[in-house]
């Protein structure tokens, strides 16, 4: 749970380094530029990266979460948080890193140095009693045997090397690899280049042979047989004496130096595993219901109630089928669950190809957060007085990061819907502030009105917007994006999806436009990326050249 | 870096030569220009690397990525601006630097490096055609004075940058035209002799006074300079040569490199050759002339090469060229990887001219004639035995292989040892270091004796002409330094290096 080389400044993939390979990685478009926004809109307090961390945790139980923090003044107190939001491991991240094209300003002025934010950290989490239910790492231009040995000391029991395993490989900090000319082929998508590439994987490993060595003769020299005896033994740091530049004079290092006793609640390193509270989840019953569909691929259709703390409702399912088979998942519709009730958070969240989710009632905030090819479909209940239209259905940040899969909702959304889809095709009533921002694929049907700043930052995907009060305009967030007009392959497009919404939400909204689709063509807006439609047309002439 | 893909899309290319048949019938110059678009094309494919190499392989810290791309965008006096603010004499070393940049240019690890050398003779030429080039005289003058002894390129170097922050320097020279070994050691055919004038006419424009014929502890006193001046610069260089002291040593035709190569140049200005033999350096009283001789030219560096070009177009009968260790490698090996400088055979353009080279050969005797003229080498091949490590250790003569090979003129171009001892040196009884050296720290170019600085050859040791002009640059700052309460307003290198880093 971190962003590139320095967390909290987003970074950028240009558009001519994006080409087939990554684009199919990233779900996006090839030729268009990446952008990766600075904040994670999923998460914007600590309660939301808990459950980001229960998403995490059931989509893969396997996997440990690891959370990577700049190190800074008040790290300790994050960490003591980001434990409790029950991560695996906290990852201190020192200042030096990012050797590679971030922009100077990245370079020299994010961050301090690993040393402070670690001891920092270490002691905080002793001191709450949280040390050892959680792994530390650290990272941040480590070099040597010394430097994971003074990091060891300070409270790390896992340390991450990448500029000098980059540099064993050949790397020679070019900074070019925003360029795509990296000339000894490390950085770079040419394959001309890529010829050029000289390293050998041995040489790493013998690299890293090296500096365990180094570790093992401090470790001997100091008296420890285990790394985890070592971890948090400051005591074994000394201040040299020799340095007497008049900068150190007044340089007080006891607070780095500081040792926090360990007591009998805890340990100076990770001896327990996080409970994650997965045992007693909506999803064992699933599981247990999707029995003959995991096994045999036959057709299944169970109800449930639901209630507000069933959270990330048929993800660890998924899991399971994605285990057996693979990113094909399920035939269309094999497993169908109708729940009945107010779901939890994260409703449907990264749920497969084969499920469907059908539910009566509304869902909480990150409805279908990453999608990955399941169908959704969510209405009010049947008996319910108030117009579906009108009112809000599902909380914030649904479909957040989805890739591909569907989604029917019958009402509005809330705030920052569809933000970062990539695939995904959904239809829904009417969506809060910053709607599709930063999308770069998939297409967004919104049978109402959009709030402000919609598709900042949106690269790829298209969005129709039935926008029949003309409020459109003023809420869209132009920088990145045109206003068409539908056209026929337009009108066939929202044609299938309105079609199904109709079918599977009996939305009257649906009903109204279908019945009279070719007069209310022009009241659909089609927000169309500049980027995204450079790139379909130099591809239609490409095509069309080839013929 | 005008085009981030230049590198990918044109390859090094050097200004074509003058045909060997053509330019053996004199000694002028035989490397021709680039043309606008060579030259651009030749600029555009430096890479602007985040970790420019080139700038720690440079002796000087030349700005290299910076002057590339000005010269990419036709910025000629912006070029100009660059290149002068890390090197004074970038006419002599665009023209007879091994280029010690190309050898760490980041292009060099899997492609041919930026060819740094030519574009920075073209800048500087360019610059002069374009008058950009013009004496800078300081504003005022601090009344202190300078005296630098030796006016190769070190001394002139440390001259120059001492001139422009207002000391009054002179420099004595023991020639009769100063400029050292640009002037006197290498040819003309590698560097033409007005490009040494122009610089010395223009730094005399400056303030600089050349004291010719005066060689410092024979006909200028040592103890008047150290009364007169503030401060004095040795820079005499490294020019004792390294003898090969086997039987037959003294017959006739067998001599030093340096004595046969300065009669060249004197001869190629139409100066008397023997004409100041007391004061001048490297005399030897008669002619040594290579025509209708079978020359062989002991030792293969750069000095040999330059032996070898001359006495082809002396008109030699045969020319053949010695090196005491193995033929080195074509390209670089594990055991000199990038960016280090590589020990790889180099073929010059005097070797383009004609010459038999021969590696692993020991020289035994000089045979003479009976007359005391020398008839004939006594070579033997040499085994080199690899030790453990991979580096050649010791060798050792292969039985039978011994032979004669005919031989009338021998030139020895085996390196030098270390500056000359005797007089000036001697007279001052300055410390020396243990290789006979002239001893002073890298850190401040000063000796034991506190009013005396030391830069090039005659502190460091043989080396290149690069290493001198960076010498003496460094040496003015600690001499500025010393006279202006420890603050210089002279660029150090490392200075350089760190605003350009950023």
């Amino acid at each position: 749970m971190a962003q590139g080389a320095k967390p909290g400044e987003g970074g950028q993939l240009p558009g001519h380094k994006v080409d087939d390979w990554i684009g199919k990685t990233r779900h996006s478009t090839p030729g268009v530029g990446l952008i990766s926004p600075p904040p994670h809109h999923d998460i914007y307090s600590i309660e939301d990266l808990a459950q980001l961390i229960f998403d995490l945790k059931n989509a893969n139980r396997d996997a440990r979460i690891s959370v990577k923090l700049v190190s800074k003044a008040g790290v300790g107190t994050i960490a003591a948080g980001v434990t409790k939001a029950k991560a695996d491991v906290v990852l201190i991240a020192g200042h030096d890193g990012g050797t590679g094209a971030s922009p100077i300003s990245s370079i020299k002025h994010a961050g301090l140095p690993w040393e402070l934010g670690l001891a920092e950290t270490h002691q905080t989490l002793v001191k709450n009693k949280l040390r050892s239910r959680v792994v530390v790492q650290a990272d941040g231009q480590m070099k040597t045997g010394r430097d994971i040995a003074v990091a060891a000391l300070l409270g790390a029991e896992e340390w991450g090397i990448a500029t000098a395993a980059l540099i064993v490989e050949g790397c020679i900090m070019m900074r070019k690899c925003h360029m795509n000319t990296c000339p000894v082929g490390v950085a770079t998508q040419d394959p001309e280049l890529r010829k050029r590439f000289a390293g050998d994987p041995d040489h790493v490993v013998n690299f890293f042979k090296f500096i365990v060595q180094e570790l093992r003769e401090i470790m001997a020299e100091l008296g420890y047989k285990t790394v985890n005896e070592m971890v948090g033994q400051v005591d074994n740091l000394e201040v040299r004496e020799s340095l007497n530049h008049w900068k150190y004079k007044k340089l007080d290092l006891s607070p780095i130096l500081y040792k926090e006793p360990s007591s009998t609640y805890t340990g100076l390193y990770c001896q327990e595993e996080q409970d994650h509270g997965l045992s007693d989840i909506l999803d064992w019953k699933l599981l247990e219901a999707a029995k003959p569909a995991l096994e045999e691929k036959q057709k299944v259709k169970v109800s449930f109630p639901i209630k507000n703390t069933d959270r990330t409702a048929g993800t660890v399912l998924s899991n399971e089928i994605t285990k057996k088979y693979k990113g094909a998942g399920l035939p269309d519709d094999t497993i169908h669950f109708k729940f009945n009730g107010t779901a939890g958070q994260s409703f449907g969240a990264f749920n497969t190809k084969g499920v469907t989710l059908e539910l009566e009632g509304d869902a909480n905030d990150y409805f279908g957060k990453g999608l990955s090819g399941a169908r959704l479909v969510i209405y009010p209940p049947k008996n319910s007085s108030f117009v579906p239209e009108e009112n809000i259905i599902i909380g914030n940040v649904a479909l957040y990061g989805a890739t591909s899969g569907e989604a029917f909702i019958r009402g509005k959304a809330g705030e920052r819907f569809g933000v970062r889809n990539s695939g995904s095709n959904v239809v829904v009533e009417g969506v809060g502030d910053h709607g599709c921002e930063y999308m770069t694929g998939g297409i967004v049907v919104i049978l109402g009105d959009a709030g402000r700043n919609f598709a900042a930052g949106m690269s790829g995907g298209i969005a129709y917007l039935y926008d029949v009060n003309s409020k459109f305009r003023e809420n869209c967030n132009m920088e990145m994006v045109d206003l068409d007009e539908c056209d026929l392959n337009d009108k066939n497009e929202l044609f299938t999806l309105i079609q199904k919404h109709l079918e599977y939400t009996g939305s009257t909204v649906a009903r109204f436009i279908l019945n009279d689709l070719d007069n209310q063509l022009k009241n659909f807006v089609k927000v169309f990326p500049k980027d995204y439609k450079r790139v379909l047309l130099e591809k239609r002439i490409i095509v069309g050249t080839n013929k | 870096m005008g085009k981030p893909t230049g590198f990918k899309e044109y390859t090094r290319e050097l200004p074509a030569k003058k045909p060997v048949q053509e330019r053996l019938n004199h000694y002028n110059e035989f490397v021709e220009k680039f043309n606008d678009e060579k030259l651009n094309q030749q600029a555009a494919r430096c890479m602007n690397c985040g970790v420019p190499f080139c700038h720690s392989g440079c002796p000087l810290g030349n700005v290299i990525p910076e002057f590339n791309d000005a010269v990419y965008l036709k910025d000629w006096k912006e070029a100009y601006d660059i290149l002068s603010s890390t090197n004074n004499f970038p006419e002599f070393t665009g023209r007879i630097c091994p280029a010690p940049c190309e050898s760490s240019c980041v292009l060099g690890i899997n492609q041919p490096p930026v060819a740094i050398e030519e574009i920075e003779k073209h800048i500087i030429e360019i610059a002069f055609e374009k008058g950009f080039v013009k004496a800078r005289t300081p504003n005022n003058r601090t009344g202190k004075k300078i005296a630098v002894i030796g006016s190769g390129p070190a001394g002139l170097a440390a001259a120059a940058q001492l001139n422009y922050v207002g000391h009054t320097v002179t420099v004595f020279e023991r020639d009769d035209v100063p400029g050292g070994l640009l002037q006197y050691g290498i040819p003309d055919f590698k560097l033409e002799k007005w490009v040494v004038q122009r610089r010395i006419k223009l730094m005399q424009e400056e303030g600089i006074i050349f004291q010719c014929n005066s060689y410092v502890g024979v006909n200028v006193n040592i103890n008047d300079l150290l009364r007169e001046y503030n401060a004095i610069v040795l820079a005499g260089g490294s020019t004792v040569p390294r003898n090969l002291d086997i039987p037959g040593r003294d017959l006739k035709g067998v001599h030093y490199a340096m004595d046969f190569l300065k009669q060249q140049n004197k001869r190629v200005a139409g100066l008397d050759p023997f004409a100041n033999p007391n004061i001048e350096s490297n005399i030897f009283p008669e002619e040594i002339l290579a025509s209708e001789k079978n020359v062989v030219v002991i030792g293969g560096g750069d000095t040999g090469s330059d032996c070898v070009g001359t006495s082809n177009r002396q008109g030699a009968k045969s020319v053949t060229q010695f090196e005491l260790l193995p033929k080195p490698p074509e390209d670089r090996t594990s055991l000199m990887p990038w960016p280090t400088y590589p020990m790889v055979l180099k073929t010059t353009s005097s070797h383009e001219e004609g010459v038999e080279r021969k590696w692993s050969i020991g020289t035994k005797e000089f045979i003479g004639d009976g007359n005391g003229n020398l008839k004939a080498l006594r070579i033997v091949d040499l085994e080199w035995k690899a030790s453990e490590d991979g580096r050649p250790a010791r060798f050792e003569e292969r039985a039978g292989s011994e032979r004669d090979i005919p031989c009338e003129l021998a030139l020895l171009a085996m390196g030098f040892v270390h500056p000359q001892h005797e007089g000036l040196l001697n007279q001052l009884e300055i410390e020396k270091d243990e290789r006979g050296n002239v001893k002073a720290s890298e850190k401040n170019y000063q000796t034991n004796l506190s009013k005396l600085f030391a830069a090039g050859d005659i502190r460091r040791g043989q080396s290149l002409v690069v290493w001198a002009i960076s010498e003496g640059r460094e040496c003015a700052r600690k001499v500025d330094e010393f006279l202006s309460n420890g603050t210089s307003l002279l660029e150090s290198r490392d200075a350089v290096l760190q605003v350009y880093s950023l």
